[in-house]
Formats: C-alpha cells, structure tokens, sequence
C-alpha cells in the first residue's frame, strides 16, 4: 500500500516537474498555460492522493480549492491576458532552448544532492517527493530570471508557487489550514496584482518585453 | 530446440518481418490521411525489384560505397540477434549487451555517412553532415537511458533487465521507467529517420537527412540499405516495447515460449507502429535548428530518469 | 486585548473606508490620519504595558494567533510612527495641488492603510507562517502604490519589485516549510507548532543541517525583502520612483520588517546551530550590503536615489549588528528605530523638494537654503542624520556597533565599517553641499511659508536629536528587554 501510495506521488511529482520543463522548451505563451493548468491538476491530484492515504480530509478541501483557483481561475485570466496582447513578436528569451534545458538537467542534480539529507530525517513515504519539489522551485526560478515576456515571468512565479505547495504537501502532509488559506489569498492577490502590472506595462511600454525596462540604471 | 536454433530463427523472423513494419506505416498513415495507399506487404515487392536491376556506381567511388550497403545490412542482422526480440538471448553465445546492439547499430550509420561522403555529390555531403549532427546529439541519450534502465537491474545485459521488470511488475509504473521510455522514442525517431526530425517519404533534397546520404544507391545495393533501415526500425521499437513492456517474451526455448514470444512481439511492434503512424500524422517535421532543442528535451527526460533511478536505492 | 485592537484596526477601517466612501475625500483623509494616531496611541500603550509588566503582555487576553514582546512592541512603535507621519503628508489632505487626481489620492488611501495594517500584523503576529503571510501581503500593498503616476520609470520600478520581492518571500516561505518539515519529522503535527517560542523550545532537538538550510533560504528570502546586497537592486527604483509618503513607509519601516522576521529566526536556529554559522552569513551579507550602498552613494546624481542606498547602507549595517551578542544586538535596534525616524522623515523632506524644484537630479536642485527656508535646514539635518554625525541619534547606535565589533574581537569588522562610513560621509556630504548653497534656479519659486506640515516634521528632527542627547530610559528599557527575547 505504502509502495503504491509513493509511487503515485512520485509520478504526479515528476509530472508537475516536466510541466516547467515544457515552459523552457515551447515557445508560445498558450503551451506556458496549458503546462501550467496541467500542473495545477496534477497538484490537486498529489494532495488529494495524500489526503486519501493520509487520511487527512482537510486535505481534500485543500485539493479542491487547488483545482478552483489554479485549474480554472488563474489559467482562465492568463488566457484573457494572452489575448489581449494578440500577436507579439518572437521575442528570444535570455538563454537559448537547449541551454535552458541542459542548465534544468543540473538544477535538478542539485536539488538532489541538496535534499539528500532531508529525505535521510524523515520516514514520510512521500519522501521521494522532495527532490522533485525542490528542482521544480530551481527551475521556476530560472524560468523567472531568464524569460523576456512579462507573461512567462508571471508563470514562472505561479510554478514557484505550485512548487513550495507541493514541497509542503510532500514533506509534512501539507501545513495546517488557517496557514493553507493565507497562502491561498496571498497567492490569488498576488497573481491579481502582477496582472494588472503586466496590463500597466503594455500600456506603457507597448510591449511586454521586459527588456525595454531599463530607464531606471545605478 | 537449442538456442543457437532459436537465435537464428529469431534473426530470420526479424529480417523478414522488417519490410512488413515499414509498409505498415507506411500504410496505416496513407489511411489516416484519406488515402487508400499501397497494401502493408509493398515494401517486399519493392525489395525484389531492386534486386533484380543493375547497380550504377559512380567513377569516383572508393570501396567504402560499395561495402557501406553490407556493412548496414549484416551489423543490423548481427544486433537483431543479440536483442530480445522473441526470446531472451542469454548463455555462451550472447557476446554483448546493451551498449554492443546500439554501437553496432552506429557503426552502420557512421559508414552510411561515409558512403554519402563518398560520392562526392553535395546532396550525400549535406545528408552525412546533417546525419551526424542528430546523432551527434543522441548519443548522449540513448547512453543514459541505457544507464537508466541498467541501473536498476544491476548490469547493462539484457537478460538481467528484462529479468529485473518482470520480478517487480510496479516498477514498470514508475516514473524513471516512463521517463526513460519518453527519452528513447524521441531517439528512435531520431536514429530511425521518422518525423518529426527526417521525414522519409520527401522528394525534395533539401529537406533530406536519411534519404540524401543513400541517393546515389541503386540495385541491390539500395535494396541492402532500405532493408538495413527497415530493419533497425524494428530493432528499435522491439527494444523499447521488451525492455519496458517485456510481458509475453519467451524466456525458455521452448516451442509454445517462442510461439508466445513471436505473437507478443507481432503484437508490440503493431501498437508502437501505430502510434509512430499517428504521430508523423500529426507533427510536422521541424527545422533543422530546431532539432537539438527536441534532442536536448530528450536528454533531460534521460537526465531525470537517471535521478530517479538513483533515488530510488 | 484592546490595545492591540486598537493598533490593528484602525489602518484596516480606515482602507475599507476609502473604499467604500467616495465623496467627502478629504474628510476620509483625515479620518484616516485620525485613526492612525490613534493607533500610534495605541502602540505607545502597548510599549507601556510591556515595559513595565515584564517581556510578555497579558496572553490569556489574546488569542493564540498574537503574541507582544518587546520587540514586536518596539517594532510596531516605529511602524506606527513613520505610517502616521507618512499620511498626515500624503496628497488630498490640505487644498493645494499635490499634483494628483482624486483616482490616484483615493487609490493611495487604501492600499497606504492596508500597507500600514499588514506590517503591523507581520510584528505582532506569532505564527511564523501567517508572519509570512503578511510579510507577502506588505510587498502586495506597497507595490500598488508605487506606480501612483503610471511613467514608464515608475512602471518599470515597481513591476521590478514586484517580481524579486516575490521570488525572494517564496523562497523565505520554502525555509519556513523545511523549518515547520524538520519540527514535524522530530515531534510530530502538534498544534501550535509554527509560534516562536514553540519552535524555539524545540529547537536544541532538530537537526542543525536542516536548520541551517532553511536559514539560508530565510535569510536570502527575507533579505531580499531587507534591502540587503546582492538582493537589493529593486532597492533604489522603487524607493525613489514611489511618492514620497510611500517611500517614507517603505524605507522607514518595511525594511526593519524584513530585519526583525531575520531576528526571530536567527533566535531560533541559534539555539539549535552553532551561532557562529548565522553569525558569519549576516555579517557576510550586511558587510557587502552596507560595501555596495556606500559606493553607490558616491557616484549618485539623484537625491531620491541617494537616500535609497543610505538605506540599504543602514540595513547591512544592522545585519552586522544583529550578529554582534547582546551589545550588537541593541545597537542594532537602536539603529533600527533612529533610522526609521530619520530615514522617513528624509524622504518625505525630499518630497517637499521634488515638489518644488520639479526634478530629482541632485545637479539642478541648487540654493536650497535660499528657496525652501524651512525645508532646506531640515533636510540637511536628516541627511546629516543619516550620515551618523552627533547629536543625532544614529551617532549613538552606529558608535555602540562599532564597540560591540571591538568587544567580541573583531577588529577587522570594526576598521572597515568605520572605512565604509567615512566615505559615505564624505559623498553625502559633497551631495549635499551641492544642493544647499549655489543660487536658486530659474523658474523655481523663492520662499516657503511655514506651515504644520513642516513642523511635524521639525518635531521627527528634534525627536532624533533627543534620541542622541538624552534617550528615555524607558526606550532603553524596552530595547535592552528586546534583546533579552532574542538572547536569553
């Protein structure tokens, strides 16, 4: 039971993982919000999965809300975004495709050489979560440093998001529900706010390329 | 029946069924596209035919062209009989494992390339640069999926492996598995000349990777080379169905293990073909600068696999 | 339980007023200063109450969610402090043009309270993770603030800010989470068991590697929140692009925010690590912190920009502090209150001098002495303030720092602060040179009346200078018992 219980987080786990592995691979924002609703799911099916083996039905609450705000909501208003800016020029992204994948492939050899210790403390069977939660945090923040678009930037920081919930749901069945729903607003107000920036710059700007902002320098 | 029996039988099987899966392709993805297109049994006559007409070499040829053809021909035959294909080759006959069959399978490349070389004509030249290019790039791949895979069964024979996935069937479930077995489709498109990285049925030279290094080929020699490939094709996809999926391949030399293996193999080649058939249907091939990012992808699918593997001691 | 109510809820009504209430705006303005100093009142009761009934106010009063120590007390003081004097000068207040439309002074009220009221909830609340939360909410406030006027610099800055504070709160959460994973792996799901003081008891049986990654992360996180180098370079953009109210808040109190969240986790993975390990990382960090704002500060050409990485300068300069033992650790909370002081009401200064001469290059502001008789010599002060010069109070606190470097034996640290601090002397006072004496440029009206906009202010200066001459015992009190919660 307890194999098949880990098993399955571990592939969800690595599924959210190749989910950011595809926002460095495509090129066009839609594939970036399919990856990141797919993500989203498979989030929600992690930390319903452990809520059944666990037995934690605070959990299921939890699971449900993930697939509300981050299976529907967010993707949904990403999509609005994506239309509104129409058509944008190919803009390259800071490191090229095939860097970006290779320098991926090394965050995640980092991230498990840096959780070797961590899954020695504990006996949770969801332990082999950890690793790949820690490499999806790594390869969110690369995402986030190396993409151009202002929209990819704001994907790369909800897949940071996905990765420290996953980190929590693996590593300590999740944190207690007053602290869940913090986090939950605190996601959902941020996730608003870079919205209405990402607006604010194609206004001003007339591109979302966060290249062009560079007025302010020393 | 003895092994050595079964080992040949099993290579000749091979070498017949494999004009068979490039005609079935061929054929499933004529129908999906609304054709009627050529029955799955064409690319024999077309074989027959070849062999028949007399080969044109050029003046400047050296004997690399000529040999390049047997050179295919006779390392795919070799590697079919080293890799589970219907049985499970073990005991004092098998000489190489894992690493050997894909080696060997590069050797018949790299003389292909040389053979495009050869020629002297700027289309051969452009096929063996842009051939060398993809492979180049898979190499590290198919290296570390055959570590992936190696790792868990504790050596890189095949025996072992196979073995190994069918003593602990929900290992078959987990994600280095599934992650290994992303990492070696994309390559055996990418080895095998399928789309989206070569298509194989395009007539304009510029888009050709496979098909310019073999364009000054004629005859009997022709015959060889598309045999040579069809054959690798079913070396590939046999691989990656047995080691991941090995349910039903026969692990004694028995009459009724064979007749099992040989079923279960027909029947896996017929479900991976298919799914090859849909995907060319689908995907358009990408341009060429655009094949190390696919490459690169499969290489970190690779890498992950063999984190996983690691994880998991 | 009623001060702390008292603390909390009136920057929370006064936003949800703003809201609500359209007309009447600058009555609602007022209202909202009211209710500010009213909260100011508040948090002047609860440093009473703390002082004098011991390190813990009355817990059976509160809920478990806040907990009030000294700490949190004098924390919430200066918050309290820099929010009401930032919106007493906010726009929309007195009828002259401030130069903003009803929109923008409305949007300003709302998300200035909120941003008041998250950073008081940060210091009072106990559970690290909610902690964490309104840690994340003040970056959400205060960045819809800082493009108040939508220019392409002011866009730019803030969505910078936006972005890196994020990124460096999400990586604070991932610390808390190995934290909260290390204690439940050692004592299991207890309730109660994200509060300080459970964490802290729990300490001394977790594991120090685990610990010790998770200050990482906490301190990267947080410090980029802090201002502290490499992390800081949303620092100057934002800081010099928000009006300057928003700047006062942010420069003033955010950053001790950031500092205090560092505080209370070094109190905890200290007594489970070696100190020396988090001793090392913050002097590291604040060394190069206060390296990189000092020669920033020489090369500076815009004043609003200038105060910027003093900030950072005085922010590394706690960090230091804060790893120094006992005497360290009260220079640094001496700075922090001084600094936030000085530091807001230096910017709110500069405000008044934007608002005059119409640029931010140092260059063209000229003859300031002459053109702003009121401003001008405040403004000097502040920054001679902020320099460390007698009889300010920051004089005090940065000679305790570099006495406490002297008595744990680190003389090298000692030598090259002061190195720093000499030279950022000598470039903010050159800047400031320059933009006091000269004649006034053309276009700029000469004179300023006097007005209770100015006097507020001269009164921060002299509360300063007092904080230099003569500090109250009962502050000294109250940071010596601070202390005494970080380092039992």
């Amino acid at each position: 039971m307890n194999a098949l219980f880990s098993q399955l987080v571990m592939l969800g786990s690595s599924g959210m993982l190749l989910t950011a592995l595809i926002v460095l691979w495509r090129k066009s924002v839609p594939s970036y919000i399919s990856a990141y609703r797919w993500q989203a799911w498979l989030l929600a099916a992690v930390t319903a999965t452990v809520a059944y083996f666990a037995g934690d039905r605070q959990l299921f609450a939890v699971a449900a809300a993930l697939v509300a705000l981050k299976g529907f909501a967010i993707p949904a208003l990403l999509r609005t975004m994506q239309q509104r800016f129409g058509a944008q020029p190919q803009i390259k992204p800071y490191v090229n495709t095939e860097t970006s994948l290779c320098v991926a492939g090394l965050l995640v050899m980092f991230a498990y050489v840096l959780a070797r210790p961590w899954m020695a403390v504990t006996h949770l069977p969801t332990r082999g979560g950890l690793p790949l939660a820690m490499a999806l945090l790594f390869v969110s923040l690369f995402i986030i440093v190396s993409r151009r678009k202002a929209i990819t930037q704001v994907i790369g920081f909800l897949m940071l998001e996905n990765a420290i919930a996953l980190l929590a749901v693996v590593g300590t069945y999740g944190v207690p529900l007053l602290v869940e729903v913090g986090v939950f607003l605190d996601a959902l107000m941020g996730f608003l706010v870079m919205q209405i920036f990402v607006y604010h710059i194609h206004e001003t700007f007339d591109t979302i390329d966060v290249e062009q902002l560079t007025h302010l320098r020393h | 029946m003895s092994r050595f029996l079964a080992l040949v039988v099993q290579t000749l099987v091979a070498v017949a069924l494999a004009p068979a899966l490039t005609g079935f392709i061929r054929w499933l993805k004529a129908r999906l596209q609304g054709r009627r297109g050529a029955p799955p049994w064409q690319p024999y006559f077309e074989i027959r035919k070849l062999f028949g007409k007399e080969a044109v070499v050029s003046h400047t040829a050296s004997w690399i062209f000529t040999a390049t053809p047997f050179v295919v021909f006779s390392t795919a035959v070799v590697v079919a009989s080293l890799v589970p294909l219907v049985v499970v080759p073990s005991g004092p006959f098998v000489a190489g494992d894992l690493f050997a069959a894909v080696y060997l399978l590069l050797l018949g490349t790299f003389f292909l390339a040389l053979a495009g070389l050869d020629t002297g004509s700027p289309f051969g030249g452009m096929g063996a640069s842009r051939e060398m290019t993809v492979v180049a790039l898979t190499e590290p791949t198919v290296a570390l999926s055959i570590v992936a895979l190696a790792l868990n069964a504790g050596s890189t024979s095949f025996s072992q492996i196979v073995a190994h996935t069918l003593a602990e069937p929900s290992a078959a479930l987990g994600s280095e598995h599934l992650l290994a077995f992303a990492a070696l489709f994309i390559v055996t498109l990418a080895e095998t000349g399928r789309l989206p990285v070569d298509n194989p049925s395009t007539h304009l030279e510029l888009t050709m990777i496979h098909e310019a290094m073999v364009l000054e080929y004629s005859g009997p020699y022709l015959a060889l080379v598309e045999w040579g490939a069809a054959l690798k094709l079913l070396i590939f996809l046999a691989l990656a169905a047995n080691l991941f999926v090995p349910w039903g391949i026969a692990l004694s030399f028995s009459p009724v293990a064979l007749l099992i293996g040989l079923v279960s193999l027909i029947v896996k080649l017929a479900v991976l073909s298919a799914a090859v058939a849909v995907l060319e249907t689908r995907v358009a091939k990408l341009r060429l600068f655009r094949v190390p990012e696919l490459l690169s992808a499969s290489f970190v699918l690779a890498l992950l696999a063999v984190m996983s593997t690691f994880l998991a001691r | 339980m009623l001060t702390l109510s008292l603390l909390l809820g009136p920057p929370l009504l006064a936003s949800c007023l703003s809201i609500l209430v359209r007309r009447h705006a600058r009555l609602v303005g007022w209202a909202g200063v009211a209710g500010l100093s009213l909260s100011f009142a508040a948090s002047i009761a609860l440093c009473v109450e703390v002082v004098t009934g011991g390190s813990a106010t009355a817990g059976h009063a509160l809920p478990d969610l806040w907990h009030i120590d000294a700490l949190s007390a004098l924390v919430a003081l200066c918050i309290a402090f820099v929010a009401l004097l930032a919106s007493a000068s906010g726009p929309g207040l007195v009828g002259r043009d401030d130069g903003y439309d009803e929109a923008q002074t409305r949007r300003f009220r709302i998300f200035t309270n909120a941003f008041a009221f998250t950073m008081l909830a940060a210091v009072t609340i106990q559970n690290v993770a909610l902690m964490w939360v309104a840690v994340e909410a003040t970056t959400i406030m205060s960045a819809m603030i800082i493009p108040l006027r939508r220019t392409k610099a002011s866009v730019e800055a803030s969505w910078k800010y936006l972005l890196i504070c994020s990124v460096g709160i999400a990586l604070a959460f991932t610390g808390t989470v190995l934290a909260y994973f290390d204690f439940v792996a050692t004592a299991g799901d207890v309730p109660g068991s994200l509060n300080w003081t459970a964490l802290r008891a729990a300490a001394p049986s977790l594991h120090p590697e685990l610990l010790q990654l998770a200050f990482a992360f906490i301190l990267v996180g947080y410090g980029t929140k802090a201002g502290l180098a490499p992390m800081h370079t949303w620092l100057p953009d934002a800081h010099s692009e928000a009006p300057a109210p928003v700047s006062a808040m942010m420069s003033g109190v955010l950053l001790a925010v950031a500092m205090y969240a560092i505080a209370r986790w070094k109190a905890v993975v200290d007594a489970a690590v070696d100190p020396a390990f988090t001793c090392n990382l913050l002097i590291g960090f604040g060394l190069l912190s206060v390296a990189i704002g000092v020669f920033s500060l020489v090369i500076q050409r815009h004043y609003k920009r200038m105060l910027a990485y003093s900030s950072v300068e005085h922010m590394g300069l706690v960090s230091i502090g804060l790893a120094l033992g006992p005497l360290g650790v009260f220079a640094a909370w001496l700075h922090v209150m001084n600094h936030a002081v000085a530091k807001s009401t230096s910017f709110l200064l500069a405000g008044r001098v934007l608002h005059r001469y119409d640029t931010t290059e140092i260059e063209k502001v000229t003859g300031l002495l002459r053109v702003m008789p009121w401003t001008g010599p405040l403004f000097a002060a502040g920054v001679l303030a902020l320099v460390g010069l007698p009889p300010f109070g920051l004089f005090v606190s940065e000679f305790l720092l570099v006495r406490a470097a002297v008595l744990t034996r680190r003389f090298w640290l000692a030598g090259i602060v002061l190195l720093l601090l000499l030279t950022a002397f000598v470039s903010l006072l050159g800047h400031l040179n320059r933009m006091l004496y000269g004649d006034a440029p053309a276009g700029v009206r000469v004179g300023e009346r006097g007005g209770w906009a100015v006097a507020t202010l001269a009164v921060s200066i002299g509360l300063l200078v007092a904080f230099g001459v003569a500090l109250p015992s009962a502050i000294s009190t109250l940071i010596h018992q601070s202390v005494a919660a970080l380092i039992p």
